[in-house]
């Protein structure tokens, strides 16, 4: 009997193990590495230097670019 | 409720274009109108406004002598604007430098053009008579002139695409026209946030040098650094009418955010040829618009509010 009761705590104890082990488990992230802040040195009307941020999600997101024109190709 | 961004893309004016709707599920049919609403629009406004088609509008008015002419309800009202922005930006944007741009090599459609020697266009001089009759649909230039709209144009046609998009789609959630960089707005994203329109860094080409936040109105940015010609790429298109030839003082380029394309294009055009002071002054004086001047050295200039995205002020140097 007491060998029986020595196999089930056994068993239980080794499913605590790996619950305990399963929870605090992290996968290591493998996502790209987030867009740097770009700075924009910006002279106001006054000529004073204005150091600006622009925020990396505000540089992710567009919905068009304004430029010259380019030029079609034949 | 899932809304996405129905897009199209094409090539028109001489430049690749875009327009772009919010569309919600449900939507898609009355989005394809819009879209089409769009092209159609553009197509309608380069048939009628461009110089390099002989038939045109525009090439019939030029070749008319002097005579009236009944044209296109659109030439009459971008000829409107087009005497509006001269008198508004003192003459430093000037449809009328036909005839110089002709001279300085910039005779052909862009991809086509020869590498000459430039010349002076002879007797040439800025501020040619133009006169709209918009009642009677009939325009007129001075004999000898030559009007050019692209200054004004293609900000014109993405005006006019988007209401076409609003026409036929009434209740339009929200739209973009892209016509090579001048760009018309209005309503919502699908994130039911402002439209972000990226600034081209001129200086480094594939980097930006700002997003704009914008829920209407119109951005347009001219510049020296794209549409070069004539021996070693020397010249550039933007004449400068107080001399007929290709300006010298004047940004690498120049972004414009204003009420309209059409507005944003046609002061643009003007800041490109003017000095950094004269910009400023120039923006001074018209509270209704913003520019960002990309200096050929030297660091952009902001004038004006600039309504740029999600930007946190670090210092004042």
């Amino acid at each position: 009997m007491q060998r029986v009761w020595a196999v089930v705590l056994s068993v239980w104890a080794m499913l605590a193990i790996v619950t305990v082990l399963a929870w605090s488990y992290r996968p290591v992230s493998t996502a790209a590495p987030a867009p740097a802040a770009q700075t924009l040195v910006v002279k106001g009307p006054n000529g004073k230097q204005q150091f600006v941020v622009v925020q990396p999600g505000a540089i992710g997101a567009t919905h068009a670019t304004t430029s010259t024109s380019g030029v079609v190709k034949p | 409720m899932i809304r996405r961004l129905e897009r199209v893309e094409f090539h028109a004016v001489g430049t690749t274009c875009a327009a772009a709707v919010t569309s919600a599920p449900g939507d898609s049919g009355r989005a394809k109108r819009a879209l089409a609403a769009a092209r159609a629009e553009v197509a309608a406004c380069e048939s009628a406004l461009s110089r390099f088609d002989v038939t045109s509008d525009l090439s019939r008015l030029n070749a008319a002598g002097g005579e009236w002419l009944p044209v296109d309800r659109r030439l009459v009202e971008v000829l409107r604007l087009a005497v509006r922005a001269r008198e508004t930006t003192g003459g430093r944007f000037d449809p009328t430098v036909l005839p110089a741009l002709i001279a300085a090599g910039y005779d052909r459609s862009f991809e086509q053009l020869a590498v000459r020697v430039p010349r002076r266009a002879n007797g040439w001089r800025a501020g040619a008579e133009i006169n709209v009759d918009a009642g009677a649909g009939r325009v007129r230039i001075e004999s000898g002139a030559a009007v050019d709209l692209g200054g004004i144009g293609k900000g014109y046609a993405a005006t006019r695409a988007l209401e076409a998009m609003a026409d036929a789609w009434p209740g339009l959630p929200g739209g973009l026209v892209d016509l090579g960089g001048d760009i018309a707005l209005a309503g919502e994203t699908p994130e039911r946030g402002p439209w972000r329109i990226a600034i081209a860094d001129a200086r480094h080409p594939g980097t930006t040098a700002g997003i704009l936040a914008l829920r209407s109105g119109g951005v347009a940015t001219s510049g020296r650094d794209v549409r070069r010609f004539g021996p070693d790429a020397s010249l550039h298109h933007l004449i400068d009418p107080a001399t007929g030839a290709p300006a010298q003082p004047g940004p690498l380029a120049v972004t414009v955010v204003a009420p309209t394309a059409t507005d944003a294009e046609a002061h643009a055009t003007a800041l490109a040829i003017s000095t950094p002071e004269d910009a400023a002054a120039h923006v001074a004086l018209h509270p209704s618009i913003a520019a960002l001047y990309l200096p050929v050295d030297g660091e952009p200039v902001e004038l004006g509010p600039l309504p740029l995205a999600r930007r946190m002020l670090l210092r004042a140097a």
